[in-house]
């Protein structure tokens, strides 16, 4: 790392505090008052809370809300993912761990062996669905994930394959992205029908 | 006295004969090329490297070409101006990419290439970021297996035609071609006969794009995930400088590192793929001790505790009887520490050279265009010594023993039943063993059998304790290959699971305390051996130092 | 020979120990609550809602909820029943010492304060006849020997012994495990001193570097914030002239509340026990953000329970004692002779009565104080320990000092009531805004902070005079 050059830096002094700020009383007293009334205004119900009760009263999430992974499923059924790793790359987390293998499909070249997620590790930053080149990997609103044991957390294809088919089936999660094929020799222009859902065209 | 202006930059070249992309190369600039390259003849056919030539006349006036020339073909004399940032010569390097790029299918995220790609690297530096093209791509279906282990992916290739010159003027049987023309041109082999050379996998690092791949790394890594040290083959003694490169000490691929002293640009398929026993899983990964009831695993201090203890006890009937057989695998320092401690213990131990596998003759490239000797001058040698460090161990023996004694010797005083002890060290490549079962049988009539090595083998079997080997990719030493080049190799991986490197094993049999460093080592090896006194500077640089006057 | 004249019964003190002990254990836990819901409310929640008495049973569903009451129980339990883990390489001795000195330290403070109405103890006839005023001080004991004589040849013991056999009966009932200790308010601080023994120790033998530095900061805090805090109390010693805490709600039922004698006292007092009790905000041997948990990140289960116990025992005493020397303990206002039935002993329902009445006032001021404890979490920002020692050294120092000041110039040279009052009142109001005023004058060593930092051609748009004129 090169030295910064003292013209690019900018000095400054804190602000001098004024009497009533030397004191510390007078702004201690304001933020007590400001206290005191949300703490008033709570008791009292003049001020709703925004607290759900939660297992009784489900949340209401956005679309855009980055839970659970799902692997995304083409027309034919098939995994979309080209295995790229572009999303293992993206990961902060390094939770994404992937096995490419050439394709038992004519129409591309490389497929996912296995592709499996620590959803333990993730953070759900949602880069891995940005980084998708073949939006083949979403985030979904399932957000309450259990399981018994760490083994449990691992999810593997098959696993994230059926959580998009338990999402679409319910209608919770549409496909939402809608980046583009991946090219014209991964994708023929004979087979269109693959890698771009319903939802794109 | 000649003086080349690149970009203003005045570089001496003094009287060296340079195309354009050297001289610039020597400035600091870099002219994008893609069909150069410095082992192979100048075709000038990709016109990455168009720029902007001229010369400076004796009274100071610059006189240009009035258009771009290709750097590759065009070379460079006292006073010549190489223009690389003028809009000439960057339009010439746009419009070219633009037009490489036509019937590029982009589908960078499942090209092996990606990430080390020249294509990629050009485009981000010297491209533009659109394309004209409105027409369906050219998409020709792939090649895969034109040669056993290489693929063609025909829609990434941008016609360079590095791998045809290669097949031609350095391996020399020619199964390249360019097919077709113009835009249709591919590469192709004819029918029956395909790539199978012994230097064909060197047509995948040409390759600047991601056309040619290599089938034993196909889709297993991203590149940039992968980590790369420096590091040197030891398929033969001829010693390639390579790249090794790992991710999470797995091995994944060796490459060659151009080094004029030991090999030049290449590498052969024999080194190439001769990594896999790295990441067996058959490997030793503990010490192991032969009782009544069989093998069983001790650990590491009890085994390094045991084999001190047998060899001192059988130093005090005769230390005669005492065999350390040094393998030419070992790196130089290994050999220097486990015949350190040899001496130690007393100084009639015989300390023997382990036997030199040799396979064949030396093969020498090009051939003919049948795969025939040919008279051509040798562009590359494949050595029928398949070990890397037969001088080096030479070197440590000869330097501690000076009675010479033979693994011969060694074999015939185990037929006579006078071997107490015998340490033999291995580590032979299981495509080229140094010895059979019926020498495996003579050494195990040893009394004391202790064999290091990675892998079972009869000769482990017949050992009384058998001590896990360190791989070449998990070791920092030296190698001496057979012209007397000593090369460093440096660990990419951390010994498998519960393993040791061979130097720290030896180390801990002398009582050093620490951790073994290869350097230190070294240097204490350039001081006490005369013959190895140019180890003595730790450091050997990236292409090596000769220890002796050079063969 | 006047050793016999201490109130003593094992059965009342044990009696009186295990209400106590029960009542604070209770208090602390429904404090747990209180803080957190006072969290929540003040953050726009709802809180703790849910843990009732239902125990998970169906068929006691209607038992759920109820504010969260459930919570401190499933909360004790849990604590019980948690994982004890004691990591590797702690020293065992003091690791497992370091929590029952916190708890133990804690109780210990509370044997002195009343909770409730405590009698006065009978005085002792004055030593020296020229005293000035009725409220000169009185000793109990002889101090020397001489005194002793003087004390023998002038008091009446057999009136002495009277008094206190009547103190001493067990119809008068006492809010205090050990009632009528001239050492008063000191005993409390003297043991609260002790408390930072357990943090220290607790961080020393965790072998953990945040454990370490979160009683290291502890330490240095609490000897610290004891000089302001002395210096505080010192005015109400001087205006009262006994340690006793009796005898300085006494005092103040009959002179009027010492808060109105000594704000500025007050709120130096104040100040301090938030510091003596790692509060907010001032909580820096166990700030999460700099150090996981401070002194107790490497303590679990019940252990951790303890030193959570001692943190709030803590505030309950300290709270007692604020409401006991400035507050005027479990007296109102006005209404004092009311309250004060004659101590016939007689056990009769208006002597009750005033008890309870008194308790519930003084237990409601000391409320009063947690509850401000517990504002002030949600309203100021934990210091910086720079900041913390300057607010000690140079702030809260001078003007516990001057506090100090002002009142022996009043006690020494005006008459009692409104006069010492006034004077008192204004001294402290000025010697605030003189501190305040000279730190405002001294000049600062304040470091020049980076404003920003542009580097590079990509931000050279926005340029160093630019980002000046742009922040000024």
């Amino acid at each position: 790392m090169t030295a910064i050059a003292e013209k690019n830096v900018t000095w400054v002094k804190p602000p001098r505090l004024n009497l009533a700020e030397q004191i510390y009383l007078p702004s201690v007293a304001q933020g007590m008052i400001t206290t005191l009334k949300h703490l008033v205004k709570t008791v009292t119900g003049l001020n709703a809370t925004s607290t759900q009760q939660y297992p009784e009263q489900q949340p209401v999430l956005p679309p855009h809300y980055r839970g659970v992974h799902r692997l995304n499923r083409d027309e034919q059924g098939r995994v979309k993912c080209v295995s790229c790793y572009m999303c293992s790359t993206a990961c902060p987390a390094h939770c994404i761990d992937i096995v490419a293998a050439p394709s038992p499909w004519p129409d591309r070249e490389k497929y996912p062996e296995t592709f499996v997620i620590d959803e333990l590790r993730c953070i759900y930053c949602g880069m891995c669905e940005q980084a998708c080149p073949v939006d083949a990997i979403e985030l979904t609103t399932i957000f309450s994930l259990t399981g018994m044991s760490r083994e449990d957390m691992m999810f593997d294809k098959e696993k994230l394959l059926s959580v998009f088919d338990q999402t679409v089936k319910l209608g919770t999660d549409p496909v939402r992205t809608r980046g583009g094929r991946l090219s014209v020799a991964a994708e023929p222009a004979d087979a269109g029908l693959t890698g771009s859902s319903s939802a794109q065209s | 006295m000649a003086t080349v202006l690149v970009n203003d930059i005045p570089v001496d070249i003094g009287d060296e004969k340079l195309n354009c992309i050297q001289a610039a190369e020597r400035a600091g600039v870099t002219i994008p090329h893609y069909c150069w390259h410095p082992a192979l003849s100048v075709v000038a056919s990709c016109r990455m490297c168009l720029v902007m030539v001229g010369e400076k006349k004796p009274d100071g006036t610059v006189a240009m070409q009035p258009k771009v020339v290709p750097g590759c073909q065009t070379p460079v004399k006292d006073g010549t101006v190489i223009q690389t940032l003028d809009p000439k010569s960057t339009g010439a390097q746009q419009s070219t990419l633009e037009s490489l790029l036509l019937n590029h299918p982009l589908d960078c995220p499942v090209c092996d290439k990606a990430g080390e790609c020249l294509l990629q690297d050009y485009s981000f530096q010297f491209g533009k970021a659109t394309s004209r093209m409105v027409d369906e791509k050219n998409t020709p279906p792939n090649k895969p297996n034109i040669g056993p282990n290489i693929s063609l992916f025909t829609d990434r290739c941008i016609m360079c035609s590095r791998c045809v010159r290669f097949t031609r003027e350095v391996a020399g049987t020619a199964e390249l071609h360019v097919v077709q023309r113009g835009n249709h041109s591919e590469i192709d082999v004819f029918p029956g006969h395909p790539i199978d050379n012994k230097l064909a996998s060197n047509v995948v690092d040409l390759c600047p794009v991601g056309a040619l791949a290599s089938n034993d790394f196909l889709y297993k890594q991203r590149v940039w995930n992968l980590k790369t040290v420096k590091s040197v083959c030891t398929g033969c003694s001829t010693g390639c400088s390579i790249n090794l490169d790992t991710n999470k000490s797995v091995v994944y691929r060796l490459r060659p590192r151009f080094n004029p002293r030991a090999q030049g640009h290449f590498m052969c398929d024999e080194g190439r793929l001769g990594y896999h026993n790295v990441n067996s899983a058959l490997r030793f990964t503990k010490p192991l001790e032969r009782t009544n009831s069989g093998t069983q695993a001790i650990d590491w201090q009890q085994s390094v505790a045991k084999i001190d203890q047998s060899v001192r006890s059988a130093a005090q009937t005769d230390a005669g009887k005492i065999w350390f057989v040094l393998s030419p695998f070992l790196t130089t320092e290994e050999a220097w520490l486990l015949a350190s401690y040899a001496r130690s213990i007393s100084p009639f131990c015989r300390i023997v050279s382990g036997p030199v596998p040799s396979h064949g003759v030396d093969d020498n490239y090009p051939k003919d265009r049948k795969g025939n000797p040919s008279t051509n001058p040798v562009k590359f040698t494949i050595r029928a010594e398949k070990c890397p460090n037969r001088r080096g161990i030479e070197a440590v023996v000869a330097h501690f023993q000076k009675s010479p004694a033979t693994f011969a010797d060694l074999l015939a005083a185990c037929d006579r039943g006078e071997v107490a002890v015998a340490f033999v060290t291995s580590g032979y490549s299981t495509a080229f063993p140094a010895w059979g079962t019926e020498t495996a049988e003579r050494l195990g009539k040893a009394g004391f059998l202790i064999v290091h090595d990675m892998l079972p083998s009869a000769l482990s079997d017949a050992a009384a304790i058998v001590i896990p080997a360190a791989a070449f990719s998990e070791k920092d030493g030296t190698y001496i290959n057979h012209a007397g080049l000593a090369q460093t190799t440096e660990a990419g991986c951390v010994p498998q699971r519960g393993a040791r490197t061979d130097g720290q094993i030896y180390l801990d049999l002398l009582g050093r305390r620490g951790l073994v460093r290869a350097i230190e080592i070294r240097k204490e090896i350039g001081k006490a051996v005369p013959a190895l006194a140019a180890l003595a500077t730790g450091e050997l640089g990236e292409h090596g130092v000769f220890v002796t006057a050079r063969a | 020979m006047l050793f016999d004249l201490i109130p003593f019964s094992l059965l009342v003190t044990v009696f009186t120990i295990a209400v106590i002990f029960v009542g604070v254990l209770t208090a602390v836990a429904y404090l747990t609550l209180l803080e957190r819901k006072v969290s929540a409310w003040v953050q726009d929640r709802v809180g703790p809602n849910r843990t009732g008495f239902d125990f998970g049973q169906p068929w006691l569903k209607f038992l759920r909820g109820f504010f969260g009451l459930g919570q401190p129980l499933a909360d004790g339990v849990k604590f019980l029943l948690k994982e004890d883990v004691v990591p590797g390489y702690v020293d065992r001795v003091f690791y497992y010492l370091a929590p029952m000195i916190a708890v133990g330290t804690a109780l210990l403070a509370l044997a002195v304060v009343s909770v409730g109405d405590t009698p006065v103890p009978p005085v002792l006839q004055t030593l020296s006849a020229n005293s000035s005023s009725a409220d000169s001080p009185r000793r109990v004991f002889p101090a020397t020997k001489s005194e002793l004589a003087a004390m023998n040849s002038t008091t009446n013991l057999s009136d002495v012994r009277a008094g206190y056999a009547q103190y001493n009966n067990l119809s008068t009932i006492k809010f205090a495990i050990a009632p009528n200790v001239d050492i008063g308010f000191l005993f409390v601080f003297a043991i609260g001193g002790l408390a930072v023994y357990g943090i220290v120790l607790g961080g020393w033998s965790s072998n953990n570097k945040y454990s370490l530095l979160g009683s290291l900061r502890s330490s240095a805090q609490v000897i610290s914030y004891e000089i302001p805090m002395g210096l505080s109390v010192l005015g109400v010693l001087v205006m009262v002239g006994s340690l006793n805490l009796e005898r300085v709600v006494d005092w103040q039922a009959r002179h009027g509340w010492l808060i109105a004698y000594q704000p500025l006292a007050f709120v130096l007092f104040l100040t301090a026990i938030f510091a003596e009790c790692n509060r907010l905000p001032f909580d820096l041997p166990e700030c999460e953000q700099e150090l996981v948990g401070g002194y107790h990140t490497e303590y679990s289960s019940m252990k951790f329970a303890l030193f959570f116990l001692g943190e709030y025992t803590h505030m309950i005493t300290t709270s007692f004692l604020t409401a006991a020397l400035f507050m005027g303990g479990w007296h109102l206002p006005w209404l004092n002779d009311w309250l004060s039935p004659s101590m016939t002993g007689n056990f009769d329902l208006s002597y009750l009565f005033a008890l309870l009445i008194k308790l519930a006032v003084f237990v409601a001021k000391m409320f009063v104080v947690i509850a401000l404890f517990m504002l002030v979490r949600w309203t100021i920002l934990r210091f910086k320990f720079d900041q913390l020692m300057a607010l000690a050294w140079k702030g809260l120092m001078p003007l516990g000092l001057m506090s100090l000041l002002g009142v022996v110039i009043s006690r020494q040279f005006m008459p009692p009531g409104m006069g010492q009052w006034g004077f008192q009142c204004a001294f402290g109001l000025v010697s605030l805004v003189i501190v305040g005023v000279v730190s405002l004058l001294l000049p600062t060593e304040a470091p020049k902070t980076v404003l920003s930092i542009s580097r590079g051609r990509s931000h050279s748009a926005t340029s160093a005079p630019e980002l000046a004129s742009r922040a000024s």
